[in-house]
Protein backbone atom coordinates (compact mmCIF):
# COMPACT_ATOMS: atom_id res chain seq x y z
CA UNK A 1 0.00 0.00 0.00
CA UNK A 2 1.10 3.47 0.01
CA UNK A 3 4.16 5.03 2.12
CA UNK A 4 2.01 6.81 5.15
CA UNK A 5 4.34 9.05 6.29
CA UNK A 6 2.95 10.74 8.86
CA UNK A 7 2.19 7.17 10.46
CA UNK A 8 6.00 6.26 9.57
CA UNK A 9 7.16 9.28 11.66
CA UNK A 10 4.74 8.66 14.49
CA UNK A 11 5.28 4.90 15.22
CA UNK A 12 9.46 6.23 14.93
CA UNK A 13 9.17 9.09 17.42
CA UNK A 14 6.52 7.51 19.65
CA UNK A 15 8.85 4.63 19.96
CA UNK A 16 11.67 7.05 20.20
CA UNK A 17 10.15 9.05 23.23
CA UNK A 18 8.73 6.19 25.20
CA UNK A 19 12.15 4.43 24.53
CA UNK A 20 13.95 7.19 26.12
CA UNK A 21 11.51 8.06 29.01
CA UNK A 22 11.30 4.31 30.03
CA UNK A 23 15.03 4.37 29.56
CA UNK A 24 15.59 6.98 32.21
CA UNK A 25 13.19 6.07 34.64
CA UNK A 26 14.81 2.72 34.31
CA UNK A 27 18.00 4.39 35.50
CA UNK A 28 16.11 6.15 37.84
CA UNK A 29 14.67 3.27 39.14
CA UNK A 30 18.92 2.22 39.95
CA UNK A 31 19.58 5.40 41.03
CA UNK A 32 21.46 6.18 37.60
CA UNK A 33 22.08 9.11 35.45
CA UNK A 34 20.57 11.60 37.85
CA UNK A 35 22.01 14.75 36.22
CA UNK A 36 20.23 13.28 33.12
CA UNK A 37 17.03 13.42 34.26
CA UNK A 38 15.63 16.92 33.62
CA UNK A 39 17.50 16.80 29.78
CA UNK A 40 16.32 13.41 29.58
CA UNK A 41 12.53 14.73 30.15
CA UNK A 42 12.54 17.63 27.98
CA UNK A 43 14.16 15.11 25.24
CA UNK A 44 11.05 13.00 25.77
CA UNK A 45 8.64 15.49 25.42
CA UNK A 46 9.11 16.95 22.32
CA UNK A 47 10.12 13.46 20.73
CA UNK A 48 5.74 12.81 21.74
CA UNK A 49 5.17 16.37 20.52
CA UNK A 50 6.93 15.90 17.31
CA UNK A 51 5.32 12.10 16.53
CA UNK A 52 1.90 13.68 17.63
CA UNK A 53 2.01 16.58 15.11
CA UNK A 54 2.74 13.64 12.43
CA UNK A 55 -0.34 12.02 13.37
CA UNK A 56 -2.64 14.80 13.26
CA UNK A 57 -1.25 15.66 9.81
CA UNK A 58 -2.31 12.39 9.01
CA UNK A 59 -5.89 12.57 10.37
CA UNK A 60 -8.17 13.98 7.35
CA UNK A 61 -10.98 15.71 10.25
CA UNK A 62 -8.29 15.74 13.23
CA UNK A 63 -10.84 18.58 14.39
CA UNK A 64 -13.10 15.26 14.76
CA UNK A 65 -9.61 13.48 17.23
CA UNK A 66 -12.07 12.79 20.23
CA UNK A 67 -14.41 10.67 18.41
CA UNK A 68 -11.38 8.75 18.41
CA UNK A 69 -12.74 7.86 21.88
CA UNK A 70 -15.81 6.50 20.23
CA UNK A 71 -14.48 2.26 20.11
CA UNK A 72 -12.40 0.68 22.77
CA UNK A 73 -12.00 -2.32 20.46
CA UNK A 74 -9.88 0.05 18.20
CA UNK A 75 -6.27 0.17 18.17
CA UNK A 76 -6.32 3.79 17.57
CA UNK A 77 -8.97 4.28 20.52
CA UNK A 78 -6.39 2.29 22.71
CA UNK A 79 -3.42 3.93 21.66
CA UNK A 80 -4.79 7.35 22.47
CA UNK A 81 -5.59 6.38 26.19
CA UNK A 82 -2.05 4.97 26.43
CA UNK A 83 -0.85 7.90 25.11
CA UNK A 84 -2.41 9.88 27.58
CA UNK A 85 -1.39 7.79 30.01
CA UNK A 86 2.23 8.64 29.29
CA UNK A 87 1.90 11.53 29.51
CA UNK A 88 -0.02 11.78 32.74
CA UNK A 89 2.69 9.64 34.13
CA UNK A 90 5.63 11.50 32.86
CA UNK A 91 4.12 15.06 34.27
CA UNK A 92 4.03 13.20 37.57
CA UNK A 93 7.09 12.06 36.78
CA UNK A 94 8.49 15.89 36.44
CA UNK A 95 7.11 17.16 39.71
CA UNK A 96 8.68 13.91 41.60
CA UNK A 97 11.98 14.89 39.72
CA UNK A 98 11.70 18.95 40.36
CA UNK A 99 10.74 18.01 43.77
CA UNK A 100 13.33 15.89 44.85
CA UNK A 101 16.11 16.79 46.62
CA UNK A 102 18.83 16.01 44.18
CA UNK A 103 16.92 17.06 41.16
CA UNK A 104 17.19 13.41 39.80
CA UNK A 105 15.67 10.81 41.96
CA UNK A 106 11.93 9.93 42.06
CA UNK A 107 9.81 7.09 43.68
CA UNK A 108 11.24 3.47 43.13
CA UNK A 109 7.24 2.56 42.30
CA UNK A 110 6.72 5.66 39.93
CA UNK A 111 10.27 5.15 38.39
CA UNK A 112 8.75 1.22 37.98
CA UNK A 113 5.50 2.16 36.62
CA UNK A 114 6.69 4.87 34.33
CA UNK A 115 9.10 2.14 32.39
CA UNK A 116 5.93 -0.17 32.83
CA UNK A 117 3.62 2.31 31.08
CA UNK A 118 6.57 3.30 28.20
CA UNK A 119 6.59 -0.27 27.04
CA UNK A 120 3.12 -0.96 27.41
CA UNK A 121 2.48 2.65 24.99
CA UNK A 122 4.75 1.07 22.82
CA UNK A 123 3.26 -2.36 22.58
CA UNK A 124 -0.51 -0.53 21.89
CA UNK A 125 0.67 1.48 19.54
CA UNK A 126 2.49 -1.67 17.30
CA UNK A 127 -0.64 -4.10 18.10
CA UNK A 128 -2.35 -1.24 16.27
CA UNK A 129 -1.40 -2.30 12.86
CA UNK A 130 -1.75 -5.97 13.66
CA UNK A 131 -4.57 -6.83 11.14
CA UNK A 132 -5.68 -10.13 9.58
CA UNK A 133 -5.95 -8.50 6.24
CA UNK A 134 -2.33 -7.26 5.95
CA UNK A 135 -0.24 -11.10 6.22
CA UNK A 136 2.92 -8.96 6.87
CA UNK A 137 1.97 -6.91 9.47
CA UNK A 138 -0.17 -9.85 11.43
CA UNK A 139 2.69 -10.93 13.51
CA UNK A 140 3.74 -10.53 17.05
CA UNK A 141 7.37 -10.29 15.56
CA UNK A 142 6.39 -6.63 14.73
CA UNK A 143 5.40 -5.72 18.01
CA UNK A 144 8.46 -6.77 19.42
CA UNK A 145 10.19 -5.11 16.56
CA UNK A 146 8.90 -1.63 17.06
CA UNK A 147 9.73 -2.40 21.05
CA UNK A 148 13.40 -3.04 19.90
CA UNK A 149 13.43 0.22 18.63
CA UNK A 150 12.68 1.87 21.94
CA UNK A 151 15.26 -0.94 23.48
CA UNK A 152 18.16 0.86 21.27
CA UNK A 153 17.23 4.66 20.64
CA UNK A 154 15.89 4.81 24.02
CA UNK A 155 18.94 3.50 26.35
CA UNK A 156 21.89 5.18 23.67
CA UNK A 157 19.80 8.71 24.25
CA UNK A 158 19.47 8.55 27.47
CA UNK A 159 23.53 7.81 27.60
CA UNK A 160 24.56 10.57 25.01
CA UNK A 161 22.22 13.37 27.46
CA UNK A 162 24.09 11.59 30.10
CA UNK A 163 27.57 11.93 28.65
CA UNK A 164 26.81 15.83 27.59
CA UNK A 165 25.39 16.86 31.29
CA UNK A 166 28.78 15.67 32.83
CA UNK A 167 27.73 12.33 34.10
CA UNK A 168 30.36 10.20 34.76
CA UNK A 169 29.59 6.54 35.39
CA UNK A 170 28.27 5.08 32.29
CA UNK A 171 29.06 1.22 33.22
CA UNK A 172 25.47 0.77 34.06
CA UNK A 173 24.13 2.98 31.32
CA UNK A 174 26.46 1.59 28.68
CA UNK A 175 25.46 -1.51 29.42
CA UNK A 176 21.58 -1.12 29.29
CA UNK A 177 22.51 0.15 25.75
CA UNK A 178 24.32 -2.54 24.62
CA UNK A 179 21.58 -5.22 25.64
CA UNK A 180 19.32 -2.73 24.17
CA UNK A 181 21.32 -2.84 20.68
CA UNK A 182 21.66 -6.23 20.80
CA UNK A 183 17.69 -7.32 21.53
CA UNK A 184 17.30 -4.44 18.78
CA UNK A 185 19.45 -6.91 16.38
CA UNK A 186 17.66 -9.98 17.00
CA UNK A 187 14.24 -8.58 17.16
CA UNK A 188 14.79 -6.82 13.61
CA UNK A 189 16.47 -10.19 12.37
CA UNK A 190 13.69 -11.96 13.19
CA UNK A 191 10.69 -9.68 11.68
CA UNK A 192 12.75 -9.16 8.17
CA UNK A 193 12.72 -13.30 8.36
CA UNK A 194 9.26 -13.03 9.22
CA UNK A 195 8.32 -10.44 6.32
CA UNK A 196 10.81 -12.67 3.99
CA UNK A 197 8.51 -15.46 4.38
CA UNK A 198 5.07 -14.37 4.52
CA UNK A 199 4.16 -14.97 0.38
CA UNK A 200 2.08 -17.69 0.95
CA UNK A 201 0.30 -15.84 2.78
CA UNK A 202 -1.69 -13.86 -0.09
CA UNK A 203 -4.28 -15.21 -2.14
CA UNK A 204 -3.58 -16.61 -6.18
CA UNK A 205 -5.69 -16.47 -8.74
CA UNK A 206 -3.41 -17.28 -11.47
CA UNK A 207 -3.74 -15.22 -14.37
CA UNK A 208 -6.43 -11.93 -13.84
CA UNK A 209 -7.19 -8.73 -15.29
CA UNK A 210 -8.14 -5.68 -14.05
CA UNK A 211 -10.37 -4.15 -17.40
CA UNK A 212 -10.70 -0.74 -15.48
CA UNK A 213 -6.80 -0.33 -15.27
CA UNK A 214 -5.72 -2.34 -18.61
CA UNK A 215 -1.82 -1.42 -18.19
CA UNK A 216 -1.53 -2.29 -14.47
CA UNK A 217 0.55 -5.26 -13.95
CA UNK A 218 -0.24 -8.17 -12.01
CA UNK A 219 -0.15 -8.01 -8.13
CA UNK A 220 2.79 -10.55 -7.38
CA UNK A 221 3.33 -10.76 -3.70
CA UNK A 222 7.08 -12.21 -4.12
CA UNK A 223 8.10 -9.73 -6.36
CA UNK A 224 7.03 -7.27 -4.12
CA UNK A 225 9.04 -9.10 -1.26
CA UNK A 226 12.16 -9.35 -3.37
CA UNK A 227 11.78 -5.59 -4.53
CA UNK A 228 11.99 -5.10 -0.40
CA UNK A 229 14.86 -6.94 0.03
CA UNK A 230 18.01 -4.51 -0.03
CA UNK A 231 16.21 -1.85 1.99
CA UNK A 232 14.57 -4.86 4.66
CA UNK A 233 18.49 -6.30 4.78
CA UNK A 234 20.63 -3.36 4.37
CA UNK A 235 18.79 -0.47 5.74
CA UNK A 236 16.62 -1.89 8.66
CA UNK A 237 19.23 -5.10 9.81
CA UNK A 238 22.51 -3.84 8.94
CA UNK A 239 22.38 -0.17 9.48
CA UNK A 240 20.01 0.17 11.33
CA UNK A 241 20.22 -2.78 13.96
CA UNK A 242 24.09 -4.44 13.72
CA UNK A 243 25.83 -1.37 13.39
CA UNK A 244 24.08 0.22 16.42
CA UNK A 245 24.97 -2.82 18.36
CA UNK A 246 28.25 -2.74 16.98
CA UNK A 247 28.74 0.89 18.22
CA UNK A 248 27.20 0.15 21.35
CA UNK A 249 29.74 -2.72 22.02
CA UNK A 250 33.00 -0.20 21.27
CA UNK A 251 31.34 2.27 23.10
CA UNK A 252 30.66 0.11 26.07
CA UNK A 253 34.27 -1.15 26.40
CA UNK A 254 35.55 2.55 25.91
CA UNK A 255 32.98 2.97 28.98
CA UNK A 256 33.57 7.16 28.96
CA UNK A 257 31.73 10.00 28.23
CA UNK A 258 33.59 11.10 24.96
CA UNK A 259 32.79 7.51 23.48
CA UNK A 260 29.28 8.00 24.07
CA UNK A 261 28.69 11.23 22.43
CA UNK A 262 30.32 10.22 19.39
CA UNK A 263 29.22 6.80 18.87
CA UNK A 264 26.04 7.63 21.26
CA UNK A 265 24.98 9.88 18.31
CA UNK A 266 25.85 7.37 15.80
CA UNK A 267 23.60 4.46 17.49
CA UNK A 268 20.25 7.10 16.92
CA UNK A 269 21.26 7.74 13.27
CA UNK A 270 21.46 4.16 12.43
CA UNK A 271 18.77 3.42 14.77
CA UNK A 272 16.78 6.31 13.15
CA UNK A 273 17.67 5.09 9.41
CA UNK A 274 16.68 1.82 10.39
CA UNK A 275 13.37 2.19 11.59
CA UNK A 276 11.92 4.10 8.89
CA UNK A 277 13.75 1.63 6.49
CA UNK A 278 11.72 -1.09 8.04
CA UNK A 279 8.40 0.85 8.24
CA UNK A 280 9.14 2.27 4.26
CA UNK A 281 9.19 -2.10 3.82
CA UNK A 282 6.38 -2.34 6.03
CA UNK A 283 3.70 -0.43 3.85
CA UNK A 284 5.30 -1.52 0.46
CA UNK A 285 4.87 -5.11 1.58
CA UNK A 286 1.54 -4.38 3.48
CA UNK A 287 -0.42 -6.27 0.70
CA UNK A 288 -3.91 -7.30 1.18
CA UNK A 289 -4.76 -11.00 1.50
CA UNK A 290 -6.88 -10.54 -1.69
CA UNK A 291 -4.66 -7.68 -3.44
CA UNK A 292 -6.43 -7.80 -7.23
CA UNK A 293 -8.86 -4.72 -6.57
CA UNK B 1 -30.70 -9.70 8.86
CA UNK B 2 -28.17 -10.44 5.95
CA UNK B 3 -28.55 -8.45 3.01
CA UNK B 4 -26.17 -9.19 0.50
CA UNK B 5 -25.60 -9.70 -3.35
CA UNK B 6 -24.87 -12.97 -4.85
CA UNK B 7 -23.47 -13.16 -8.22
CA UNK B 8 -24.10 -16.15 -10.40
CA UNK B 9 -20.43 -16.46 -12.32
CA UNK B 10 -21.44 -18.88 -14.99
CA UNK B 11 -24.41 -15.59 -16.10
CA UNK B 12 -21.56 -12.76 -15.92
CA UNK B 13 -20.13 -11.76 -19.30
CA UNK B 14 -17.78 -8.97 -17.81
CA UNK B 15 -19.52 -6.21 -19.31
CA UNK B 16 -18.95 -3.55 -16.80
CA UNK B 17 -22.33 -2.28 -16.67
CA UNK B 18 -22.36 -2.86 -12.73
CA UNK B 19 -19.18 -1.08 -12.19
CA UNK B 20 -20.99 2.14 -14.65
CA UNK B 21 -24.01 1.68 -12.83
CA UNK B 22 -22.44 1.94 -9.58
CA UNK B 23 -20.57 4.85 -10.45
CA UNK B 24 -23.45 7.04 -12.20
CA UNK B 25 -25.67 5.97 -9.22
CA UNK B 26 -22.91 6.86 -6.25
CA UNK B 27 -21.29 9.50 -7.32
CA UNK B 28 -17.68 8.05 -7.31
CA UNK B 29 -15.21 9.62 -7.98
CA UNK B 30 -12.68 9.44 -10.92
CA UNK B 31 -10.18 6.69 -10.65
CA UNK B 32 -12.17 4.74 -7.86
CA UNK B 33 -14.70 1.91 -7.71
CA UNK B 34 -17.48 0.98 -5.30
CA UNK B 35 -17.84 -2.19 -7.18
CA UNK B 36 -15.01 -3.61 -9.82
CA UNK B 37 -15.10 -6.26 -12.33
CA UNK B 38 -11.86 -8.26 -12.78
CA UNK B 39 -11.28 -11.20 -15.15
CA UNK B 40 -9.76 -14.16 -13.43
CA UNK B 41 -7.98 -16.31 -15.96
CA UNK B 42 -7.52 -17.82 -18.55
CA UNK B 43 -6.02 -20.19 -16.09
CA UNK B 44 -5.08 -23.69 -17.33
CA UNK B 45 -8.37 -26.36 -16.34
CA UNK B 46 -5.78 -28.88 -14.85
CA UNK B 47 -2.29 -28.08 -13.80
CA UNK B 48 -0.01 -27.71 -16.94
CA UNK B 49 -2.88 -27.42 -19.33
CA UNK B 50 -2.08 -25.95 -22.90
CA UNK B 51 -4.66 -23.43 -24.49
CA UNK B 52 -7.09 -24.31 -25.51
CA UNK B 53 -7.90 -25.95 -22.07
CA UNK B 54 -7.94 -23.01 -20.22
CA UNK B 55 -10.90 -21.65 -18.51
CA UNK B 56 -12.09 -18.27 -17.12
CA UNK B 57 -14.46 -16.11 -15.18
CA UNK B 58 -15.34 -12.60 -14.46
CA UNK B 59 -15.59 -11.97 -10.79
CA UNK B 60 -17.23 -8.48 -9.56
CA UNK B 61 -15.57 -7.51 -6.09
CA UNK B 62 -16.43 -4.73 -4.03
CA UNK B 63 -17.88 -4.51 -0.56
CA UNK B 64 -18.48 -8.20 1.20
CA UNK B 65 -20.64 -6.63 4.13
CA UNK B 66 -19.14 -8.79 5.89
CA UNK B 67 -20.45 -10.84 8.99
CA UNK B 68 -17.83 -9.45 11.58
CA UNK B 69 -16.24 -7.16 9.70
CA UNK B 70 -12.64 -5.92 10.18
CA UNK B 71 -13.33 -2.43 9.20
CA UNK B 72 -15.97 -1.78 12.00
CA UNK B 73 -13.59 -3.30 14.71
CA UNK B 74 -10.55 -1.07 13.85
CA UNK B 75 -12.94 2.09 13.60
CA UNK B 76 -12.02 4.31 16.40
CA UNK B 77 -14.93 6.65 15.95
CA UNK B 78 -17.87 4.17 15.27
CA UNK B 79 -17.91 5.52 11.94
CA UNK B 80 -17.82 2.44 10.47
CA UNK B 81 -20.76 0.50 11.53
CA UNK B 82 -23.15 -2.81 10.66
CA UNK B 83 -26.59 -2.08 10.48
CA UNK B 84 -29.76 -4.18 11.55
CA UNK B 85 -30.05 -5.42 8.12
CA UNK B 86 -26.39 -6.90 7.88
CA UNK B 87 -24.98 -3.19 5.57
CA UNK B 88 -21.76 -1.77 7.17
CA UNK B 89 -22.11 1.96 6.16
CA UNK B 90 -19.87 4.79 7.08
CA UNK B 91 -21.02 7.81 8.77
CA UNK B 92 -18.64 10.41 7.02
CA UNK B 93 -19.95 13.04 10.09
CA UNK B 94 -18.02 10.73 12.64
CA UNK B 95 -15.15 9.75 10.24
CA UNK B 96 -11.76 11.19 10.69
CA UNK B 97 -9.76 9.93 8.07
CA UNK B 98 -7.37 7.59 9.97
CA UNK B 99 -7.48 4.93 6.77
CA UNK B 100 -7.16 2.39 9.69
CA UNK B 101 -10.33 0.67 8.08
CA UNK B 102 -8.66 0.76 4.07
CA UNK B 103 -6.39 -0.87 6.03
CA UNK B 104 -8.08 -3.73 7.67
CA UNK B 105 -10.11 -4.65 4.63
CA UNK B 106 -8.37 -7.80 3.21
CA UNK B 107 -10.34 -6.94 -0.26
CA UNK B 108 -8.82 -3.11 -0.58
CA UNK B 109 -12.52 -2.07 -1.76
CA UNK B 110 -12.42 1.28 0.35
CA UNK B 111 -10.55 4.57 -0.20
CA UNK B 112 -10.37 8.22 0.52
CA UNK B 113 -12.30 10.34 -0.86
CA UNK B 114 -9.65 13.21 -0.81
CA UNK B 115 -12.16 16.08 -1.39
CA UNK B 116 -14.39 15.03 1.37
CA UNK B 117 -11.24 13.66 3.87
CA UNK B 118 -13.53 10.71 4.49
CA UNK B 119 -13.47 6.91 3.80
CA UNK B 120 -16.50 5.56 1.33
CA UNK B 121 -17.32 2.44 -0.12
CA UNK B 122 -20.17 0.58 -1.28
CA UNK B 123 -23.32 1.12 0.59
CA UNK B 124 -25.24 -1.46 -1.26
CA UNK B 125 -27.15 1.63 -2.67
CA UNK B 126 -28.60 2.51 0.98
CA UNK B 127 -30.80 4.66 -1.07
CA UNK B 128 -32.94 2.41 -2.79
CA UNK B 129 -32.69 -0.63 -0.56
CA UNK B 130 -34.53 1.41 1.71
CA UNK B 131 -37.12 2.00 -0.78
CA UNK B 132 -37.87 -1.03 -1.37
CA UNK B 133 -35.17 -0.74 -4.62
CA UNK B 134 -32.94 -3.52 -5.85
CA UNK B 135 -29.04 -2.04 -5.99
CA UNK B 136 -28.08 -0.58 -8.97
CA UNK B 137 -25.23 -3.23 -9.78
CA UNK B 138 -28.16 -5.48 -9.69
CA UNK B 139 -30.33 -3.34 -11.20
CA UNK B 140 -28.50 -2.93 -14.23
CA UNK B 141 -26.06 -6.28 -14.67
CA UNK B 142 -26.02 -7.05 -18.51
CA UNK B 143 -26.23 -10.80 -17.77
CA UNK B 144 -28.81 -11.24 -15.02
CA UNK B 145 -26.28 -12.69 -12.75
CA UNK B 146 -26.68 -10.33 -9.97
CA UNK B 147 -29.35 -10.90 -7.10
CA UNK B 148 -30.40 -9.09 -4.33
CA UNK B 149 -32.12 -9.67 -0.57
CA UNK B 150 -31.89 -11.60 2.79
CA UNK B 151 -29.38 -14.40 2.57
CA UNK B 152 -31.02 -15.85 6.02
CA UNK B 153 -34.33 -15.94 3.64
CA UNK B 154 -32.38 -18.86 1.28
CA UNK B 155 -30.46 -18.06 -1.39
CA UNK B 156 -33.36 -19.43 -3.74
CA UNK B 157 -35.15 -16.19 -2.59
CA UNK B 158 -32.97 -13.22 -3.40
CA UNK B 159 -33.91 -11.07 -6.59
CA UNK B 160 -33.05 -9.58 -9.39
CA UNK B 161 -34.67 -7.49 -12.08
CA UNK B 162 -37.48 -9.26 -14.11
CA UNK B 163 -37.28 -9.88 -17.77
CA UNK B 164 -39.28 -7.46 -19.94
CA UNK B 165 -41.29 -10.05 -21.07
CA UNK B 166 -43.04 -10.16 -17.71
CA UNK B 167 -43.95 -6.52 -17.73
CA UNK B 168 -47.28 -6.98 -19.50
CA UNK B 169 -48.61 -4.30 -21.46
CA UNK B 170 -47.47 -2.02 -18.36
CA UNK B 171 -44.00 -0.87 -19.66
CA UNK B 172 -43.47 1.87 -17.52
CA UNK B 173 -40.80 2.68 -15.20
CA UNK B 174 -42.36 1.45 -11.81
CA UNK B 175 -43.59 -1.74 -13.54
CA UNK B 176 -39.57 -2.32 -14.30
CA UNK B 177 -38.33 -1.41 -11.39
CA UNK B 178 -40.72 -3.57 -9.13
CA UNK B 179 -41.03 -6.65 -11.42
CA UNK B 180 -38.65 -9.02 -10.00
CA UNK B 181 -37.29 -12.81 -10.91
CA UNK B 182 -36.30 -14.80 -7.91
CA UNK B 183 -32.86 -16.68 -7.80
CA UNK B 184 -33.78 -20.06 -7.36
CA UNK B 185 -36.30 -19.65 -10.17
CA UNK B 186 -33.98 -18.23 -12.33
CA UNK B 187 -30.44 -19.82 -12.68
CA UNK B 188 -29.17 -23.00 -13.69
CA UNK B 189 -28.86 -25.29 -10.55
CA UNK B 190 -26.22 -25.56 -9.30
CA UNK B 191 -24.66 -27.59 -5.52
CA UNK B 192 -23.55 -25.97 -2.16
CA UNK B 193 -19.79 -26.74 -3.20
CA UNK B 194 -20.65 -24.52 -6.00
CA UNK B 195 -21.01 -21.36 -3.69
CA UNK B 196 -18.17 -19.26 -3.22
CA UNK B 197 -17.19 -16.74 -1.11
CA UNK B 198 -13.73 -14.25 -0.92
CA UNK B 199 -10.94 -15.04 1.47
CA UNK B 200 -11.85 -14.76 4.97
CA UNK B 201 -9.49 -14.21 7.70
CA UNK B 202 -11.94 -13.79 10.21
CA UNK B 203 -14.31 -11.27 8.93
CA UNK B 204 -17.45 -13.91 6.98
CA UNK B 205 -17.47 -12.11 4.28
CA UNK B 206 -21.49 -12.48 3.30
CA UNK B 207 -21.53 -12.15 -0.46
CA UNK B 208 -21.61 -15.44 -2.20
CA UNK B 209 -19.93 -16.17 -5.71
CA UNK B 210 -22.02 -19.03 -7.86
CA UNK B 211 -19.54 -20.59 -10.19
CA UNK B 212 -20.12 -24.36 -11.81
CA UNK B 213 -17.89 -26.30 -13.82
CA UNK B 214 -15.50 -24.38 -13.28
CA UNK B 215 -12.36 -24.18 -10.72
CA UNK B 216 -12.63 -21.15 -7.78
CA UNK B 217 -9.46 -19.93 -8.10
CA UNK B 218 -7.96 -18.54 -4.83
CA UNK B 219 -8.53 -19.43 -1.13
CA UNK B 220 -12.24 -18.75 0.41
Amino acid sequence: MELQWELILFTTFIAWSAGLFGAQALAAAFGQAKKAQFASWIAAAVLLVVGGIAVFFHLKHWERIFNGFGNPTSGITQELIALLALAVVAIVYLVAVKRSEDGGSVPKWLAWIAVIVSAATVIVMAHSYMMVSRPAWDSFVWLAYVLGNSLVLGPATLAVIAAVTGEADFKQLGLWALIGALASLLLALAYAVSIQGVGAAFTDVGLYFDPTHPTKVMADANATLADQALLLWLGAVVVGAALPAVGALVAWRKNDATAWKLFGSGIIVCALIGAIALRVVFYNVGLSVFMFY
Amino acid sequence: MQNVIVTDLNRCVGCLACSVACKSANSVPIGSFWNKVLRIGPNPKTPGAQCPDVEMYFLPVGCQHCETPECVAVCPTGASHKLADGTVQIDKAKCIGCQFCVMACPYNVRYLNEEEGVIEKCTLCAQKISQGELPQCVEQCGGRARFFGDIEQGIENLEGPGEPGAFGKDKSYETMITTRVKLGDYVHPFAQNEVHKLPNVGNKPAFAYILRDRQWRGKE
